[in-house]
């Protein structure tokens, strides 16, 4: 089960999924995503810098170059704590399972690569509900790199790393950064026991494991009926037509 | 500053020992008479050669719209109010604060992490967390804590802006009375700064007097502090005039925040 930040248990399941860049933990999380939805649970999908009440800001001090590590820091932790008292809480209460891509590692490891205390960061997100299970994509720099830098993309000041003034080109600064974020997920995986996946292999056999250390947590979570009027279609020989315009936008279920 | 210290971690980046300018905080909860003193203040300041800034809450370049627009809509919780605040005074304290005291300037501040501390407080917020998050800030060279009694800051509220929903804790208390509710969070302020006084070696000033009454008490306590910048200070006059028109410029940005 996931817990308050004080110990009480929560009826929901938190899980949660860290890498660096181009670990493939986003495309993981969608394919148990799916799965889940599949199985009948009631679940809710939450990302990193996505609250509609912080992200604007943290928008523009990235576009404008406002940050520095330190209000980089606060306003990420401000945006986990208006999802957390608006999304992720309540439906946990709800019994609900919620999918986290990127959480507090996030900001333990970036955040500490770019200069700020290692303990301060840990203290500011003291408030975060602890998940029910923690996974790290593990991939080594070059092959993250790899599968990032193919198509030689733009990369953006903060995300390449830039304001900590590693290297002047924007791709070293990214390679440098990135290695630096590496060395602090490797501590902070025996730091929180987080569970490790091996993200060079197979995505299939990734997938298979992921859903394989969920299955036992899986008990008491929220089901609720998908498509309830699929009996009544059937029934009546209906179509639904007009329910598909209606149920359009809602397709990715709590997206 | 004589000496740059901070709370908790310090900031990082902020590599100097010391600091020529002086960090001035004007404390006191909502409608005492803050934003009056410090105007006065500054124009005596600049008056006597000091050169002198302001600033305040949500009047960072970084978060102060964004801010305003959430308080706005009264969507924030309390953990979120939090963080954004902090959030704007770290932009503050690096932007403008830090550079300000580096180039010798007296550096007047509207309230400071006092008023976010008492505000989570009352709020049920866990006080060692808040102060974990704000314990980059500066210890100041004087902290003015505006004390006032509730039955004297009620009929100035009344008289100037009125009640405001989040300094009458309309987000967090029971009920619709805004006045019942007002009296109730202030009350409840009050005391979180009363018991902040010793914490933080608050300099209190009774400011259920005049303005004058209390401008007097700031600027002779403010003096004493400058003094010993004779050597970073413009030449000319320095003897501080004490017969001065006490008429306040118009703030540049207008803008007044409350919390």
């Amino acid at each position: 089960m996931a817990t308050l930040h004080d110990g009480a248990p929560l009826r929901g399941k938190l899980f949660i999924v860290e890498g660096i860049d181009g670990s493939g933990k986003s495309t993981q999380l969608d394919l148990l995503h799916k799965w889940l939805v599949s199985r009948g649970y009631l679940v809710a999908f939450t990302e990193w810098n996505s609250s509609p009440v912080v992200k604007q800001t943290t928008k523009k001090g990235k576009d404008k170059r406002l940050l520095s590590s330190t209000s980089f820091s606060l306003i990420h932790a401000a945006d986990l704590a208006d999802r957390i008292e608006h999304q992720i809480l309540p439906a946990l209460r709800a019994g609900a399972i919620v999918l986290a891509d990127r959480y507090i590692y996030t900001a333990f490891a970036r955040d500490v690569a770019r200069g700020v205390d290692r303990e301060w960061v840990r203290k500011i997100y003291h408030f975060a509900v602890r998940p029910t299970v923690a996974f790290y994509f593990r991939v080594p720099l070059d092959e993250s790199l790899q599968r990032i830098l193919v198509g030689r993309p733009e990369l953006k000041y903060y995300e390449a790393g830039l304001d900590v003034g590693l290297a002047e080109d924007a791709y070293e600064s990214f390679r440098l950064f990135q290695g630096r974020i590496l060395d602090e997920y490797e501590h902070i995986v025996d730091e929180f026991g987080l569970t490790v996946i091996d993200a060079t292999g197979p995505l299939v056999q990734q997938q298979a494991r992921v859903r394989k250390l969920i299955q036992a947590h899986l008990r008491g979570a929220q089901k609720v009926e998908h498509r309830p009027w699929r009996e009544v279609l059937a029934k009546e020989g209906l179509h639904g037509r007009y329910l598909d315009a209606m149920t359009a936008p809602a397709g990715e279920d709590g997206r | 500053m004589t000496r740059v210290l901070s709370y908790g971690h310090p900031l990082p980046g902020l590599r100097e020992k010391k600091l020529p300018g002086k960090l001035i905080v004007v404390e006191g909860t909502d409608g005492v008479g803050r934003s009056t003193q410090i105007a006065l203040l500054r124009e005596w300041l600049e008056a006597n050669g000091y050169a002198s800034v302001e600033t305040g809450f949500t009047r960072s370049e970084l978060a102060a719209s964004g801010l305003k627009k959430a308080k706005r809509g009264h969507t924030m919780g309390d953990l979120t109010m939090n963080l954004f605040y902090a959030t704007d005074f770290v932009d503050r304290l690096e932007k403008q604060i830090i550079p300000a005291l580096r180039a010798g300037f007296v550096v007047l501040t509207d309230r400071y992490l006092y008023s976010l501390i008492a505000r989570a407080q009352v709020r049920g917020v866990d006080p060692q967390w808040i102060r974990d998050v704000l314990g980059f800030a500066l210890i100041p060279d004087v902290v003015f804590y505006l004390k006032i009694d509730l039955e004297r800051l009620i009929p100035r509220v009344v008289n100037s802006r009125g009640f405001d929903y989040w300094e009458s804790g309309m987000d967090f208390l029971k009920g619709d009375d805004i006045y019942e509710n007002y009296a109730r969070y202030q009350t409840a302020l009050l005391n979180q700064f009363e018991a902040m006084a010793q914490e933080y070696h608050f300099h209190v000033v009774d400011a259920n007097r005049s303005v004058p009454e209390v401008f007097a008490d700031l600027r002779d306590a403010i003096q004493t502090i400058v003094d010993d910048m004779q050597g970073h200070a413009a030449s000319g006059d320095m003897k501080p005039k004490k017969k001065k028109k006490n008429k306040a410029k118009a703030r540049v940005d207008g803008t007044e925040e409350v919390i």
